[in-house]
């Protein structure tokens, strides 16, 4: 009988890489370049946030005018949430989620490519009102009718446009990422078996799914209110202004757990492989995960606790009980690190840090919930120190940790472990220099989002504490960048599993090849790789254990 | 060697005393300032109880991770116990942030109650924010806002809220154009001032203020270009010394004047009637004080500025509504100077000159 060998025929037709990397629809190639964008779009946000913190530094307007300086912010905000935190773990969840449940691919590769080139199409929108006489400069929340009437130039439609192409963008990725989960898992993969990752990024989708169209019906009313006459939010003509606070905040408060969710799934892959140790309650923590998105969606309103007109002990009961899930993962973290094994890659130094960081967003988080203490919190910095321990100490540290983690799955090659942890280390000061001073300035009663402050207000010292941290995180991106250029020059080439990780993504070559898997392990548990690994470990202690009955009975 | 021992015994003092020290600074500033209000008070005394319970979660679980980090890094490479989990400690540390959660809701809900109760308000101000100041209306109950007392603020004189100490007092909260926030620290509160469509009640906000003293306040809602100048003041006074300060307020004189006036102090008249001055020139000497006795005519607001040739506003009066004013106006140097309604800047204006 004659065999014929199938050879796979990737590759066996040249184009340049140019146009390859542009038309491609294979999701690691998607998943890097939403990841390169997005650290292009954070770099710049980072700018922003420097020309914000230099004028604050001490009283007076010294390198802005108000109007630029709103812009700044508002920018600022804007594209670190929907063109930096968003998009940068959807990047590694394309990379990685396929990966993990042994697919070849997204189940929908075109609309996959489809959702990453909106993003610097829509980020471009957004930042093109620099172009036309100023950008949009409400704050990235865009409250009206500061939003409407009161901001005619032209940036604040580009804005809503460029948000609306952005929101598009996630809401089919989203479906792109449940098709591909529920249908495509490799052979064994029950629900129960998958990664936490994978898990985070499931939940986190449903959230996108439910949460954005919202937004995008928000966006479509004011742009017809600034545009065709609406009177959606117009309290001149009927129209409610804080209805758009409430369409807003439905979106915006399961957005903030859209950001973390992936993060904290990372950080449940770092923590057991360093740990050398599996993830301590498994099942409580996807449990977990499930309740703090149905409690996403019951706690909007904390936002708007100083409105006067919601219902405040539901919000702020429902806010607070989000505590319980995220405290029951806190202390399945620190119990899968209890009797480990610990070794300190930067990818674990980050997640600690996550940790450490994080806890204290949360602690501030359940403060702001009792409304009463809100009353003072609102509005002031202790709101923006808050939501940066959260999204920075959070979902930042993260990133950095899935950066570290699976760099050397991407390319073959491990950042170098040295300029790492000078990274992490400056990093992590320069974050707690600059936010937490900010805490103290928002209790002493210091509004978020003003240009200028009186000299005689107090707030001169904490403000410039502040700034230098700021100066000191944009340092520490220069080993980071330096790292990742060094590595792609000459870095340390590791094998396909340098960590000894425990999921599928560590059964295939680094990088993998265009269909991911040449052969895939059985899947027997939520840690295929791992038992893969010492599965002669078990056939010892079952031979052992075999030995010794034996023993007993003769 | 007792030297030695003594060292040491200091050392570790030290290393105790140091840490203590800062950790004590740091949570004395993340304390809100002094509670001036009744309310204020109430929302201390729960911060209070959430601060300490958020430093025992913040000290009890940092010290667990950095415990854990510390104690079980890498020392070879056997493979530690491969604990999955365990039922009973999980079902515990998730009884335990729930209890603490409602704990804190129940302490919550009852300094909710005791805020938000209502007493019959002794002095009622309607408090109206525009972009980009505050204009404070105090409504004195018979409907006739003509003999009301009205200040507006502005950059250069941000308003004063008088109030007494010891009487409830209520704010009605109206903006005609975009949200705004009416916050002040020291009283630890903030309510949004929101333009409801028409037929909406706009929000209040009551407190009872305990002690005299000055606070300042400012907008906290976002609300464009000029909101971190929209600032204010209350001076809260003793309730007799606020009936003389409000009636002198009335009056339209400057209230409680700490200085009195120089005997022969040059005095010009200028009238504002139908959106315009009286006089396009005004003379003064130079380098000495003067009073401009100021009539406004019209129901409308209107109030005098002067600005120098640069542009730089040298003096900004009150504003004043169908009334009379005196503005006590600093030295001059000698020069030409503008002088100007700062709400009709293209129809009221003319110049003056110091000599």
């Amino acid at each position: 009988m004659a065999t014929t060998t199938l050879t796979p025929q990737v590759g066996s037709y040249r184009r340049s890489w140019i146009l390859e990397w542009l038309t491609t629809v294979d999701h690691k190639k998607i998943g890097i370049m939403y990841i390169v964008n997005s650290f292009l779009f954070f770099f710049l946000a980072g700018i922003l946030a420097l020309a914000v913190r230099s004028e604050l530094a001490v009283p007076g307007l010294q390198f802005l005018d108000d109007a630029t300086y709103n812009q700044a912010f508002t920018m600022h905000g804007t594209i670190m949430i929907f063109l930096f935190v968003v998009p940068v773990l959807a990047g590694f969840a394309n990379y990685i989620v396929p990966l993990q449940i042994g697919a070849p691919d997204m189940a929908f590769p075109r609309i996959n490519a489809l959702s990453f080139w909106l993003l610097p199409l829509g980020g471009g929108l957004i930042l093109s009102g620099y172009l036309f006489g100023g950008a949009a400069a409400e704050g990235w929340t865009g409250y009206t009718p500061l939003s409407s009437a009161y901001s005619p130039g032209p940036g604040t439609d580009l804005w809503l446009i460029g948000l609306l192409l952005v929101g598009t963008a996630s809401i089919l990725g989203s479906i792109n990422f449940i098709a591909t989960i529920f249908k495509m898992r490799a052979p064994g993969m029950t629900f129960f078996r998958m990664p936490i990752f994978v898990w985070t990024v499931l939940v986190t989708a449903t959230l996108i799914l439910l949460a954005t169209p919202v937004l995008a019906a928000g966006l479509i009313a004011l742009f017809i209110d600034r545009n065709y006459g609406g009177s959606f939010f117009e309290p001149a003509t009927g129209g409610n202004p804080i209805l758009w606070q409430h369409i807003f905040w439905f979106f915006g408060h399961p957005e903030v757990y859209i950001v973390i969710l992936p993060a904290m799934g990372v950080v449940s892959e770092v923590l057991p492989t360093f740990s050398r140790k599996p993830l301590f309650g498994y099942r409580a923590f996807v449990f977990a995960t499930i309740a703090i998105g149905l409690l996403s969606f019951s706690v909007w309103a904390h936002h708007m606790f100083t409105t006067g007109v919601v219902f405040l002990p539901f919000f702020s009961f429902m806010t607070a009980l989000i505590a319980v899930p995220t405290g029951v993962k806190m202390f399945n973290w620190i119990a899968t690190m209890y009797r480990g094994s610990i070794s300190f890659t930067t990818a674990m130094l980050f997640a600690v840090g996550f940790l450490a960081m994080f806890l204290i967003g949360g602690i501030s988080g359940v403060m702001m919930a009792e409304a009463p203490v809100d009353f003072h919190l609102q509005d002031t910095y202790f709101a923006v120190a808050h939501l940066h321990y959260v999204f920075f100490g959070g979902a930042v540290m993260g990133v950095f940790a899935a950066t570290y983690y699976w760099f050397p799955k991407m390319f073959g090659r491990r950042l170098n472990e040295k300029l790492g942890k000078v990274h992490f280390w400056l990093m992590l000061i320069g974050f707690n220099v600059t936010f937490f001073p900010m805490h103290i300035l928002g209790i002493q009663g210091m509004p978020r989002r003003i240009a200028d402050y009186s000299p005689t207000a107090g707030w001169t010292v904490w403000n410039f504490i502040s700034t230098i941290g700021a100066f000191t995180i944009a340092i520490s991106i220069l080993p980071f960048l330096l790292n990742v250029v060094a590595t792609f020059i000459n870095g340390e080439r590791v094998g396909d599993d340098p960590w000894e990780g425990n999921t599928l993504e560590w059964a295939t070559s680094s990088p993998p090849p265009p269909y991911n898997f040449d052969r895939l392990p059985p899947v027997r548990s939520e840690r295929p790789v791992f038992d893969l690994r010492h599965r002669h470990d078990r056939e010892r202690l079952l031979g052992e254990a075999a030995m010794a009955a034996v023993e007993e009975h003769s | 060697m007792q030297h030695l021992a003594a060292r040491l015994r200091l050392r570790s003092v030290i290393r105790i005393a140091i840490p203590l020290v800062i950790l004590v600074a740091l949570g004395g500033c993340l304390m809100p300032p002094t509670p001036e209000t009744t309310q204020g008070k109430d929302i201390f005394g729960l911060y209070t109880v959430v601060f300490i319970m958020g430093a025992i979660v913040f000290f009890a679980v940092e010290a667990a991770i950095v415990w854990a980090v510390i104690r079980y890094r890498r020392r070879d490479d056997r493979l530690p116990d491969q604990l999955h989990g365990n039922t009973f400690i999980e079902i515990l540390w998730t009884a335990i942030p729930t209890v603490i959660v409602l704990v804190l809701f129940a302490i919550s809900l009852t300094t909710l109650n005791q805020i938000d109760a209502k007493s019959t308000p002794a002095v009622t101000i309607e408090v109206d924010a525009f972009q980009w100041q505050w204009s404070f209306h105090y409504l004195d109950g018979d409907s006739n806002p003509s003999n009301d007392y009205i200040v507006t603020g502005t950059d250069a004189a941000p308003p004063v809220m008088g109030l007494p100490t010891g009487e409830p007092v209520k704010l009605i909260l109206k903006s005609e154009d975009v949200i705004h926030s009416f916050f002040v620290p020291h009283f630890l509160i903030k309510r949004d001032v929101i333009p409801f469509p028409p037929g909406e009640q706009p929000n209040t906000l009551e407190f009872t203020i305990v002690n005299a003293g000055t606070y300042a306040g400012q907008c906290a809602e976002f609300c464009g270009t000029g909101h971190s100048r929209m600032l204010f003041s209350i001076q809260a006074m003793a309730p007799a010394a606020y009936q003389t300060w409000l009636a002198s307020a009335k009056a339209g004189m400057t209230p409680a004047p700490s200085a009195t006036p120089a005997p022969n102090e040059t005095v010009v008249d200028l009238t504002a009637h139908n959106i315009a001055f009286d006089k396009s020139t005004l003379e003064v000497p130079a380098g000495q004080p003067f009073v401009i006795h100021f009539v406004n005519n019209d129901t409308i607001q209107h109030e005098v500025a002067i600005y120098d040739s640069s542009g730089k506003a040298v003096f900004t009066g009150r504003t004043i509504t169908e009334g009379t004013v005196d503005y006590q106006v600093p030295a001059l140097p000698a020069g030409t100077y503008r002088f100007q309604c700062d709400i009709h800047p293209q129809v009221m204006f003319g110049t003056l000159t110091a000599k």
